[in-house]
């Protein structure tokens, strides 16, 4: 009994504040969906108008479309590098891990935007890439579309995401019982088959948990597409901070972020028929 | 067991790394500018002191400006402060026009607000700001009355014209071949990939129209959509929209972009002094332009503040400073000898005929306010 007061005591603070600072929030943002206006008169006024704008206006919705390509992309991309990384350091890398994971998560210290700004140095037309493939006569002309196009925002997502794509493929690769690989071997099992049947299948969680740890706040991202995704490179989020700041379409906005969480809440659910999302928690 | 706690470390050390890293993004990550707080600044506001010497104008709690940043200076107002040296005015700035109004629409108290002129029937169709009272301000007579005039709404003036800049076309002089001379030059396949523009609706509105050669503030339905296709056939010249001036420089600078739309003449003069190769037009449809002004709140309480803040601000010293300063144009004729020569010239100053055949952004209504921005929005959602 008394364990049990302690754990609500425990848990009251995270409810409080997730209930404050997030479900409330959200009640609020689903309610100025259905005002007319952001200000004023049209404040009061309730309608169903900006949900049939939003709808029948079909470039909302491939934008949409073209955003979680673009998530997805990066996510598949950052978790195929991210793999051999988390193996290498789980089987290999022996007392030098700690040190190697802070080296792998030292950059992610320094300011996210400073990391993509430097994109600019690497991509730019005076850029070291540009610089390269010049010198070499591979191009004739400095192109400014290596780093404003859809590409670069892929290219710059996936260095940001590595290093949070490698812990939870990391974790999962450290739960496995190095005896069964022992016994795998004992059995007459070469190596590449004992990674097949064994190691992959047994770390597949942490790499679901990866790919959904990028794909997620991927989807929803505008800092990076607007410094590097020029008119190509737009996407969704972008779409959504314009209508807070400078639209001042306070309910198109509601709207637009309340079919990107309906989304991400399909994609989970789906998901989630094939593998438990309490498994990604590692439990 | 040694292998269990081995472990147990490495875990702890990997959520400690994942945390911190997290919570140093989440610091990192530029602020969300739709709802921030209130910052004032320049704390200390004047409370009524019982010293003060004239009788007509005391502060009846703090004397607040909703206001763009670097427009507080001291050295802008300084007659206010000799009459007034117990008033320290606050601050509470705005980073864009819609922020600002935003704000200020949600119950903010001000005194004295800042907006540029797109927004300022906004202002007073919500009831925001009361008119004002020119006879009471000594310097009204230089103030431009090209400018003044845009400043009256509904027969009343509403707003103090202060600062002015033009926008319109730069270009790469060495990577150009056909240089632009109207804003339909715009389209010309040359650019492809190479443009950059504003991001924001309503200057693409104003320059698409200008060079489908409608009127760009009585535009009729049909020539609306015409707009928007236009719009949507540059886009394959589009390299990316740029959102402000230290971005237009980077841009000319790095090469990115050959020619970008709407440029605010102080990138022209940081291209010039950074030895870019650049040359800024006068579209044969005439540049576009910005204008900003001052009004006061229908709330305040400290009307005559208000008032003496807003003649200093145009007392000419004053508002040369502010010119000098932020290189932009003012709207005190008087003041125009006091201001440099170097920035007279690069803001044609001198030549009262771009100034005529400038195109100046209007007041927009509610109606045409959400009409270029979802336009906009369209443009920029299609593929």
């Amino acid at each position: 009994m008394e364990n049990r007061s302690r754990i609500t005591i425990l848990m009251l603070p995270p409810a409080l504040w997730l209930v404050l600072l997030f479900i409330v929030p959200l009640g609020i943002m689903a309610v100025f969906s259905f005002r007319e206006g952001s200000f004023g008169a049209e404040r009061e006024q309730f309608t169903l108008e900006n949900y049939q704008h939003f709808f029948a206006n079909r470039s909302y919705l491939n934008l949409l479309g073209t955003s979680a390509w673009i998530a997805f992309q990066t996510a598949l991309i950052a978790v195929v590098l991210s793999y051999p990384l988390a193996y290498f350091l789980s089987f290999r890398a022996g007392e030098a891990r700690v040190t190697l994971l802070t080296i792998l998560i030292v950059p992610a210290w320094t300011s996210f935007l400073l990391r993509i700004l430097s994109w600019k140095l690497i991509l730019g037309s005076g850029g070291v890439l540009n610089t390269f493939l010049l010198s070499l006569g591979v191009i004739q002309e400095a192109s400014p579309l290596l780093i404003y196009s859809r590409a670069a925002v892929v290219v710059t997502l996936v260095y940001v995401w590595i290093p949070f794509a490698t812990l939870p493929i990391f974790s999962a690769l450290e739960r496995i019982d190095r005896r069964l690989l022992e016994a795998a071997a004992d059995l007459g099992c070469p190596p590449w088959e004992a990674f097949l049947r064994v190691t992959l299948p047994l770390s597949l969680p942490g790499v679901i948990a990866a790919f959904f740890f990028v794909f997620i706040p991927t989807l929803g991202e505008w800092v990076t597409p607007a410094l590097v995704g020029g008119a190509q490179g737009i996407m969704y989020g972008n779409l959504i901070q314009d209508q807070f700041v400078r639209a001042l379409n306070w309910p198109l906005g509601a709207i637009m972020s309340l079919v990107l969480m309906a989304l991400v809440l399909v994609i989970l659910i789906i998901f989630n028929r094939f593998i438990r999302i309490s498994d990604l928690a590692g439990a | 067991m040694r292998d269990f706690r081995r472990k147990r470390s490495v875990l702890s050390a990997l959520c400690l790394l994942v945390i911190t890293s997290f919570v140093l993004i989440a610091c990192s990550a530029p602020p969300p500018a739709a709802a921030p707080p209130p910052t004032t600044a320049s704390a200390g506001a004047a409370t009524a002191p019982a010293e003060s010497t004239t009788a007509s104008a005391q502060a009846n709690g703090p004397f607040v400006l909703l206001d763009w940043a670097g427009f507080e200076l001291p050295e802008y107002y300084p007659t206010f402060t000799e009459k007034h040296p117990d008033v320290a005015p606050e601050y509470a700035f705005f980073a864009e026009d819609p922020e600002g109004f935003a704000k200020a629409a949600s119950g903010f108290q001000f005194d004295l607000v800042h907006p540029c002129i797109s927004y300022w029937e906004l202002y007073v169709s919500e009831g925001l700001i009361q008119p004002i009272d020119t006879s009471r301000l000594k310097n009204w007579s230089g103030v431009s009355e090209k400018l003044a005039a845009y400043g009256m709404i509904d027969g009343k003036q509403y707003f103090v014209p202060y600062d002015w800049g033009f926008e319109s076309i730069i270009y790469r002089t060495d990577k150009v071949k056909t240089p632009p001379t109207s804003w339909a030059d715009l389209w010309n396949p040359e650019y492809k990939g190479h443009l950059s523009m504003y991001d924001s609706g309503e200057a693409a509105h104003i320059i698409t129209a200008l060079a489908l050669g409608f009127d760009p503030w009585n535009t009729t339905p049909e020539q609306d959509e015409q707009i928007k296709q236009k719009l949507l056939e540059l886009k394959p010249n589009l390299l990316n929209y740029w959102s402000d001036s230290t971005e237009v420089s980077q841009l000319l600078a790095s090469g990115d972009a050959w020619v970008i739309a709407s440029a605010w003449n102080d990138a022209y003069v940081t291209a010039k002094n950074e030895g870019v190769p650049a040359e800024y037009i006068t579209p044969k449809e005439g540049r576009v332009g910005f204008l900003c002004g001052y009004a006061i709140s229908s709330k305040t309480k400290n009307l005559d503040l208000a008032y003496d803040y807003l003649d200093a601000l145009l007392e000419p010293e004053a508002i040369a400073a502010m010119g000098n300063t932020n290189g932009y144009g003012i709207s005190n004729i008087k003041a125009i000898p006091l201001v440099d020569p170097e920035l007279v010239a690069a803001m044609d100053m001198d030549k009262p005929e771009i100034l005529e055949s400038t195109q100046f952004y209007r007041p927009l209504d509610d109606a045409q306010r959400e009409q270029f921005t979802s336009m906009w929005s369209e443009i920029k959602a299609a593929p």
